[in-house]
């Protein structure tokens, strides 16, 4: 995961995600004592690019803005 | 398609829930609004001559069925108003988070009755005798259902741990004098910082040398070390963990988390601990501010049940809200923060970001804050009764009733642990992060329990509300 200068953060690139709804479901148990909506959790989520788990100002040169069509560089 | 466009095409939007958005985008701000809601109004009412007495109904304590009988022939209508309330309260918080009231109500109704029979098996007058102590009851009724029988996935919409407990917290601070906060504050910070500091380095060592990634080992520290599963995701995004690693300190947390709620309560009572020192070790041994809550709700019932111990039910509660929220939940912007810098400097994880001091504010569980207030709000404005008036005319019109409400958020919430703890759907740990999560375990609670019994003793055991 090299960072080239210009790249993009990952809250605004395709292969992530941090919605809620959809953290619970990745992460079996969570809301059983937390929650994907807690402060602590700030806006973190997962990059389906690299499967981790990371920051969304974080950002690496696989970045993908959300505009690029699904047929466009996808992996 | 890709396993990225086939994610992408049935999944929301990502949200940004930085900034001002953070607060009606976050459940620590809900609670905040409920909670605070509640106590404001409580006391205009207050103010005005009147109460929530009428709203805050909870079942008789009974010995017959008859008896049970009467009191729901003459109260049913408050129960349901109640139940309108809270369903409505939470129904907004939820709503403005995203998610749907429509899914959520059905299975809310479906937790309000639940909680309703929990709450009148602990009302029943031979309940302390057997042990059916309402968090166990509701955490057993839970698990059961969940485990053995099995429940349709609709009603996961109703099990909303964290916006319960939290709320219930906030209601809490409004029941616990302010100046007890700052005369105790300082000294539940120092035995909490100790605990953090050496679980976390006992988990991180074990792991490390057993040959698990920084990241992990990381995880599973301040897991170990500060608020259980909330402190591992927040860890795991900081240093940007693996995929796998929340789900392996999730499960382990629970199991560990579950566990203790039955084991310090009852050890604490073998060990006659007055009530403030077994609420103040299990403030500082449980791993989350729910299962700990469950735990000091069982002990506080184990107090006042059998009278074989010194104390009151209250001042379990209050040591164990005292540890755990003031003590240690608020250092986890910190532990973020600092293991941020340490991954994105020395860890070579390619995060392409810095850290950011600002983390620590973004990752503070604010519902603290919610705590702080009502504490606050209340003791100020009835700073002008003398103890006995208070007694008198406070404590029966203002802070019952609030207390009241508080039961049956803790309720809702102890059901919900039981209710979304599905042992067969939580990721398999490994026997090195067990092993390593484990060893921190039994240091935090050996730990936790010289600090309050031995080096804090008198302390906790003066804390008086």
């Amino acid at each position: 995961m090299s960072v080239p200068a210009r790249a993009g953060k990952c809250r605004d690139c395709r292969h992530f995600r941090n919605d809620p709804e959809y953290l619970e479901r990745a992460f079996k148990g969570l809301s059983a004592l937390s929650s994907a909506s807690a402060s602590v959790r700030a806006d973190d989520g997962l990059c389906l690019m690299h499967d981790i788990y990371l920051s969304a100002e974080s950002s690496c040169a696989d970045f993908a803005p959300l505009k690029q069509s699904c047929g466009e560089k996808a992996s | 398609m890709s396993r990225v466009e086939a994610d992408i095409a049935g999944q929301p939007a990502r949200r940004s829930s930085s900034g001002w958005h953070e607060l009606w985008l976050k459940e620590d701000w809900w609670a905040i609004w409920l909670g605070l809601g509640i106590v404001l109004i409580g006391l205009v009412l207050f103010f005005y001559g009147a109460s929530w007495r009428w709203v805050a109904v909870t079942p008789t304590k009974w010995t017959g069925f008859a008896q049970l009988g009467a009191h729901f022939a003459d109260n049913w209508p408050r129960y349901l108003v109640q139940f309108a309330l809270w369903a409505a309260a939470f129904s907004l918080a939820l709503r403005a988070m995203g998610r749907r009231p429509r899914e959520f109500l059905p299975a809310f109704a479906f937790v309000y009755v639940l909680s309703l029979v929990v709450f009148v098996i602990g009302q029943w007058e031979r309940a302390n005798f057997y042990g059916f102590e309402a968090p166990l009851v509701a955490l057993i009724f839970g698990l059961g259902l969940a485990n053995l029988v099995g429940l349709p996935r609709w009603l996961d919409a109703g099990f909303r741990v964290e916006l319960y407990i939290k709320t219930a917290i906030v209601l809490l601070g409004a029941t616990v004098p302010f100046t007890l906060i700052i005369w105790a504050g300082p000294v539940a910070i120092v035995q909490a910082s100790i605990v953090s500091l050496v679980t976390f380095g006992v988990i991180y060592f074990v792991a490390t040398r057993l040959g698990l990634d920084r990241r992990l080992a990381a995880t599973l520290g301040v897991g170990g070390a500060v608020c259980g599963v909330s402190a591992a995701i927040a860890i795991s995004g900081a240093v940007g963990g693996k995929k796998e690693d929340a789900p392996i300190a999730i499960t382990l947390v629970l199991i560990w988390a579950i566990a203790m709620i039955f084991i310090l309560p009852f050890v604490a009572h073998q060990l006659q601990l007055s009530a403030g020192v077994g609420g103040a070790w299990i403030g500082t041994s449980e791993f989350a501010d729910a299962a700990g809550i469950a735990a000091a709700q069982t002990y506080a019932g184990l107090v006042s049940g059998t009278g074989a111990v010194s104390g009151t039910s209250d001042q379990a509660v209050l040591a164990f809200t005292l540890m755990k929220v003031v003590g240690r939940d608020v250092w986890i912007g910190i532990w973020a923060f600092a293991l941020a810098i340490v991954a994105t400097t020395r860890w070579e994880t390619g995060l392409g970001r810095k850290a950011n001091a600002a983390e620590i504010w973004w990752r503070f569980p604010k519902f603290v804050i919610g705590f702080f207030i009502a504490s606050l709000l209340v003791t100020a404005m009835t700073a002008d009764y003398a103890l006995a008036d208070f007694n008198k005319s406070v404590n029966p019109v203002l802070v019952a009733p609030i207390k009241d409400l508080r039961s049956w958020a803790f309720i809702f919430c102890f059901l919900s642990i039981g209710l979304t703890t599905r042992f067969r759907e939580l990721a398999a740990a490994g026997r090195k992060p067990f092993l390593a999560f484990t060893s921190g375990v039994i240091v935090n609670v050996a730990l936790g329990f010289l600090l309050s019994a031995v080096v804090f003793a008198s302390y906790w055991t003066n804390l008086a509300p």
